[in-house]
Parts: C-alpha cells; structure tokens; sequence
C-alpha cells in the first residue's frame, strides 16, 4: 500500500521453502529478520539483500525462542510488527506409521517450538500491536501418510484459535493453511508426489497469498487452489 | 461381554475418568493394565499396574517394551492427561512442554507402538480422549487446546492404519467432569452441577468405543455444544473467553 509504513517482520524457516519465497517478497519494502538451522555463512547467497539472518533450530525449541529474541535484540528491534512462524519439517510415515523420533521431532519443530517462541516473543509484538502469524497446512484436518505432521498442524490451530482470543486487542494472532507448493519439502520428507507435482502451487503465488492473509489479519486461512482461482495471489491486501 | 480372557490398558487410570474407565471394564470383566504417575488409589479387584511419568521420554521408553509385553488388548484407553490455566504468556514455559509431551506426544508413541508391534487384538478398540474443547476455541488453556486438537487429528489420521490391524480407533469429546482435574482448572465459584459424573462419561465412552464408533461426545448437551462450536467458531470463542479466561486468576 502506498504509504504504509515500513514493517520489521520477522521469518522462520526464511531460507528456504515458503518462508524464503515470502521473504524474496516482503524484502523490498519491508525490514526482514530471517531464522533457520543453516549457518549464516551457508545461507548468505539465497538471502534477499539487507535481510538479517539469527541460527535456530527448531529441534530443540526452547533454544531456539531464546535464540529469535536475542536475534531481534542483536538486530537492534525493540519491537515487531510480524512474526511468520512458518519454520516446519515432515517425514512420511513409513508402513502407515511414524517412528517414536519422527513423532517428537514433528511435535519439537513444527508445534512446540512454535508455542515457546509466541510466547518468547509476546512482549515485543504487544509493544508495537504486532500480527503473530502461524503457518500450518492443509494437512491440519488428519492425512493417513503424515499422522504426525497432520497432528502437529492441527495443534498449531488449536493454538491460534486460543491465542487469537486471549491477545485479542494486543496481537493479532492467525493462522494460515498453505496448500503443497513446489518446495523442497517433499523431498526432506521422504515422499515423492510423481505427476502429482505438476499440481502444486509454484512456491511465489503462495508466498504472495500468505502476505494478502498476514496484511488482512483474518484467521484461519486456507491457501489452496480455491483461493488462488480465486485471484488470491494478485489481488487482496498488500503487505 | 464377561469373559475373563479380556485385557484392557487404561492409561492416567489411578484417578478421573480413567478411573472410573478402569471400574466399568473390571465389571465388564476386564483384566486391567494400568499405567500412570501415581498408584490407584481404590479397586476391588487389583490391576497390573505400571509406573511412568509420561511427561518423561526417557521413562515411557523405558516402559514401552513392558506396555507391549503386557498385551495383547481387546481395549486401549489413551487417557492420561494434564492441563494448566492461565495466560498463555504467564505460564511457566515448562508446564507448555509438558502439556505437550502428556497430553499429544505420549498417547501418540504408545499407540503407533501397539498397533505396529501387534500388541492390539484384532477386533479391538483403542480410544483417544481428547477434549470438548476441539469444536471451539479455549481461551485460558492454549496449550491444553492445541494438544488435545492434535490428539484428534492423529487419530484420525491413523484410522486406516488401525483398520488394517483390525482396530477401530474412538475419539472421546468429553465436556467438563466432576473430576479433581476439571475442580483445578474452572474459574473460582464455578457451578459444577453442570458437570458430568466421569463414571457416566466412561460408561458412554466405553460403548461408544466397543461399538466401534469414530468419535464419543458424552451427554447430549455436549452434542449441541459440539455442533453450535462447529458452525460458529466465533461466538462460540467469545463465550468460553467470557465465561473461562476473563474469570482465571490473574
């Protein structure tokens, strides 16, 4: 929007996937703090220009909500306007059904790390009535060949609904339920979509639905090819 | 339906509906495993009993090989639950991660390890209390929320899986009990005429469970609340946030 205001937005996951296609997005007009596993030095080619980049990983969440306010401390932030928690990781569930570590690693990533790291944050998004957007998935419903990941989005919702509520007035808490996207995260997955694949929304339009849903602040959001037959990656608010 | 060759393993059994799960099955003729933190606290009959904090990884794996060598069962009551109330920025970080490990984690690797190592009877039932909470949002007990939603969605998500075990896999609903754990966790002064007596909630269950049904919503009243939570999630938010979170305790 012509006008608005600069936002110091903050990404996880930023350097690839989702998160790096929104992050190529919002980097020209916006402040950007991304956070992934990678160290900074291996992810310093893919990141836009003038993006910050803090390490933390997921696996172990309660380092990992530390390591994002310090990054947003070092970053020199006092507050933020966005918080993307958009980091997550998925196995296919081998024989129908996932392993004891696939299970943890799952709930780690994709939800507890998520829950300390809201709550991590909360005091700098209140201070500047910031938007804390989860990013969950489609799965969220139930899938037999992701259980876990299944269970872990949909926990994610949970999570949103509750918060949505309790910081109602302070932070504007949503979440937003991507479709699969041409991503490398099939792959990490272990699950080979075949011709599937050429139905997958390129990983851009999603990005670009995902940035109309954070600026709308409406909640839950599903982006999926309704939405984007719909005009949903070019039209709708402008982040 | 008395028969004395039949087992059940009643998680979170020493108190609660799990409790009083594990009174209705031993009248059924059910022989009982019972895993929890604390001794059962009553019973007639004694249980085998098997003691693991669940918010522990490294004590459920050290009971995951005695859980399955317990078996086989008929029936599986993945019970176990905590909750902690507050706001959601107040609370202490700990009691989210053991939500989390209890309440969603826990019953998720027990299941996937029974059903994998055959340790559940074709033709039996495996039952995932969850919560009420499902059809609404839960102001006041995020975490709880999130873990119980999650709960949900893996059962559902494994039902193909069970059936191809023979197993039939029960989602339990239930709505606030005349329990300890529902006494900690209401609002101060709340009525709780209005809650459900849990040996009436499991007697429900439990049918719900051995007929095989996908989901358990004890109570008629705690249909309608289901089904008004589903077609308006807001209002229905907005009224849990009125009558539970602005009541909490600061």
């Amino acid at each position: 929007m012509i006008g608005a205001k600069p936002r110091r937005i903050l990404i996880t996951g930023g350097n690839s996937g989702l998160g790096l296609a929104l992050a190529q997005k919002l980097a020209r007009r916006h402040s950007l703090l991304l956070s992934g596993r990678k160290s900074q030095t291996e992810v310093a080619e893919i990141l836009p220009p003038g993006a910050g980049y803090v390490v933390a990983d997921h696996g172990d969440p309660e380092m990992s909500a530390r390591a994002l306010v310090r990054g947003v401390r070092d970053f020199g932030w006092d507050g933020l306007d966005n918080a993307v928690l958009n980091a997550g990781t998925g196995f296919v569930a081998v024989g129908g059904v996932d392993s004891t570590d696939a299970i943890r690693q799952t709930l780690d990533v994709n939800l507890l790390a998520v829950m300390l790291q809201a709550q991590a944050l909360y005091p700098l998004l209140r201070k500047s009535s910031g938007t804390l957007s989860l990013i969950g998935s489609v799965a969220h419903k139930g899938s037999a060949s992701i259980p876990a990941y299944a269970a872990s989005k949909a926990g994610l919702h949970g999570l949103a609904r509750a918060l949505r509520s309790e910081w109602s007035g302070d932070i504007s808490v949503q979440v937003l339920h991507p479709g699969p996207a041409k991503t490398d995260m099939h792959d990490k997955a272990g699950y080979d979509p075949g011709r599937m694949r050429a139905l997958f929304l390129a990983p851009d339009d999603v990005a670009a639905m995902m940035a109309s849903a954070i600026a709308a602040r409406r909640s839950p959001v599903t982006l999926s090819w309704v939405k984007y037959l719909n005009g949903g990656a070019y039209t709708g608010r402008r982040l | 339906m008395t028969s004395a060759s039949k087992r059940a393993l009643v998680t979170g059994g020493s108190a609660g509906l799990g409790a009083a799960s594990v009174g209705w099955l031993q009248a059924n003729g059910y022989e009982i495993v019972v895993l929890d933190r604390d001794r059962p606290w009553t019973g007639k009959t004694p249980v085998q009993f098997i003691r693991c904090d669940l918010a522990s990884r490294t004590e459920l794996d050290d009971v995951l090989p005695d859980l399955i060598a317990a078996g086989p069962y008929d029936l599986v009551l993945l019970n176990a639950g905590i909750n902690a109330t507050g706001k959601f920025e107040a609370l202490d970080p700990r009691a989210h991660i053991d939500i989390l490990r209890v309440n969603t984690e826990a019953p998720m690797v027990i299941a996937a390890a029974l059903l994998e190592s055959n340790a559940c009877r074709s033709g039996g039932a495996m039952v995932f209390v969850s919560s009420l909470s499902h059809f609404t949002g839960y102001p006041g007990a995020a975490s709880y929320a999130a873990s119980k939603d999650a709960l949900a969605i893996y059962a559902r998500s494994m039902r193909k899986y069970a059936a191809s075990r023979g197993v039939t896999l029960t989602v339990a609903f239930p709505g606030p009990l005349k329990t300890d754990h529902a006494e900690r966790h209401s609002p101060e002064g709340a009525d709780d005429s209005k809650r459900m007596d849990p040996d009436h909630a499991a007697r429900l269950i439990l049918a719900d469970a051995l007929a095989g049904k996908k989901s358990s919503i004890p109570g008629a009243g705690n249909r309608v609340f289901a089904v008004i939570g589903r077609v308006f999630p807001k209002p229905v938010t907005a009224v849990m946030r009125r009558l539970i979170y602005t009541r909490l305790k600061p």
